[in-house]
């Protein structure tokens, strides 16, 4: 079941690119766009919105880097590690849960890191690998996101992302206890 | 909040810095002026032209770990070393640091000169009889303020990699942007905009239901579900471009805005492709068995974040910063 779910969607993800150009651009010439004009027209914008995002990701991307080069992140480990043992997350995966909204190629080599150490098939890794796939990295979406269009005050999205990326490890957690549960 | 975050990110990370860098000094965490205790078996003897030996350093796992009050160090420290008798008469010590190094030493290197060696000087040196093995008293180079060289490694290092995310998002960029465009002067977006009316008019009350950029969020959405990390950057941004165009107050983010930025950062796949391949690559018997863990797990974010997103635009302090107004001063708090 698991599997013939995941090949579905292996062959939709591997086939949605070509076919999205294809049917785009086939739709185009039907509807007698011309089509390359257009094309190069869009893609000229390309070049502004990726300029425009570098000030906000490197404000976010040098907090973030003072951050954790300092090893604050222990500290706030320590902070927090009564709370996690008391829903019963094993102490290993809190940096994880922390790093996970801050900082995607940081996440990933603690997940690499808590996989290698415990295994994969563990519930340590399972549970990693669920938290990892559970969220995204909040504050560079914001960066990028906000910053293309040059949003200084980003009012209610940063709590409202925080609290997506809490529930979505808190999820992770009750999921994995149910399946995988020691 | 933005401010408030991005100001303690910063702040807590120099105060623990510079706290561990002073605790350090005091402790004498790399035992700066002590002399360590170690074998040399030499393999290559002084020539005419140059004082050096050449050989390799011993330190029992125990002693090293003694020395600098640890337990991180499990076997027999082996490592290439040069000692080189300088016309003063002093002879100076040079540790080749590699991979099977101890951490501890690992840690030091790169906070020193060299940094893939130890540098120090030879207190006193005490040859075997036959030449071969030499007992060393070593003073190694001083380490200090790891911390604080951390930081501003890292500083500049993130300020470089931002630049490289954003200027490597320009190829793709225009791709997408190119392909969007097509589909727009086509009328293929408006046609993806009525059939999905009725659930995005729900989420997006204040965009028009015919606005291009419902079509924008719609595809990047379905992207992500897909995994097509690629696509769905390109795609939000074209949403965001889109949405900026509705809004009254520009620099300060819309409802709008705020919702879709909410769902994407809970970050709902399909298949979460990213940990299955190191999951598979770490030898897992079963890598995609996290599918329906991560789809729960990202599900809840994402109705979560759909809640609070929805509840937070209705307190006052969140309304009040969507007003326009001609003396409005910088309220950007974020």
């Amino acid at each position: 079941m698991v599997e013939l779910f995941r090949n579905i969607i292996n062959i939709i993800s591997v086939a949605a690119v070509p076919l999205m150009f294809l049917v785009f651009v086939g739709w185009g010439i039907v509807r007698k766009v011309k089509v390359y004009e257009v094309f190069v027209e869009g893609a000229k914008d390309g070049f502004h919105v990726a300029i425009k995002i570098i000030p906000f990701l490197v404000a976010m991307l040098v907090a973030i880097g003072i951050f954790r080069a300092s090893g604050a992140m222990d500290v706030v480990i320590a902070v927090l590690s009564p709370v996690s043992s008391l829903i019963g997350m094993p102490p290993e995966t809190v940096p994880l849960a922390i790093l996970r909204p801050l900082s995607g190629s940081g996440s990933m080599g603690l997940m690499t890191e808590l996989m290698k150490v415990h295994g994969p098939d563990s519930f340590i890794g399972v549970l990693a690998s669920t938290m990892y796939g559970s969220s995204e990295t909040t504050f560079y979406v914001l960066a990028v996101y906000f910053g293309s269009v040059g949003i200084k005050n980003t009012r209610h999205a940063l709590p409202a992302g925080i609290i997506a990326d809490i529930f979505g490890m808190l999820g992770a957690l009750f999921i994995c206890r149910i399946f995988f549960g020691v | 909040m933005l401010n408030y975050v991005w100001m303690s990110l910063i702040v807590i990370g120099l105060l623990v810095g510079a706290g561990k860098d002073i605790s350090d000094e005091v402790k004498n965490t790399y035992r700066n002026g002590f002399p360590i205790e170690a074998t040399v078996h030499v393999e290559k003897t002084p020539t005419a032209l140059r004082q050096t030996w050449e050989g390799e350093l011993v330190i029992p796992a125990e002693s090293f770990n003694r020395f600098y009050g640890i337990t991180s160090a499990a076997s027999e420290i082996r490592l290439p070393v040069e000692m080189t008798t300088l016309s003063s008469g002093k002879t100076t010590i040079t540790i080749l640091i590699n991979d099977s190094s101890p951490d501890f030493w690992r840690e030091m290197a790169r906070n020193s000169s060299g940094s893939n060696k130890l540098l120090g000087t030879v207190n006193s040196i005490k040859f075997s009889d036959d030449k071969s093995v030499a007992e060393v008293s070593v003073v190694l180079e001083k380490v200090n303020y790891v911390k604080l060289r951390a930081i501003t490694k890292a500083a500049l290092d993130y300020a470089d990699t931002a630049v490289t995310i954003s200027l490597g998002l320009i190829g793709v960029m225009a791709l997408w942007l190119g392909i969007v465009k097509i589909a727009e002067e086509a009328g293929l977006l408006k046609l993806l905009t009525k059939l999905l009316t009725p659930l995005t008019s729900r989420l997006f009350p204040d965009v028009p239901a015919d606005h291009p950029a419902v079509a924008a969020m719609v595809m990047n959405i379905a992207a992500n579900m897909l995994g097509l990390n690629n696509a769905a950057t390109p795609l939000g941004l074209k949403a965001m471009e889109e949405l900026n165009k509705l809004n009254p107050k520009l620099g300060t983010a819309t409802n709008a805005m705020c919702t879709f930025l909410v769902i994407n950062t809970a970050g709902l796949t399909l298949i979460p492709a990213t940990a299955i391949a190191i999951r598979a690559a770490q030898g897992s018997a079963e890598p995609g068995i996290i599918i329906g863990t991560s789809i729960f797990g990202a599900g809840c974010a994402t109705v979560a974040g759909l809640v609070s997103v929805k509840i937070l635009e209705k307190l006052p302090r969140y309304k009040k910063e969507l007003l326009v107004d001609d003396h409005s001063s910088e309220s950007s708090r974020g």
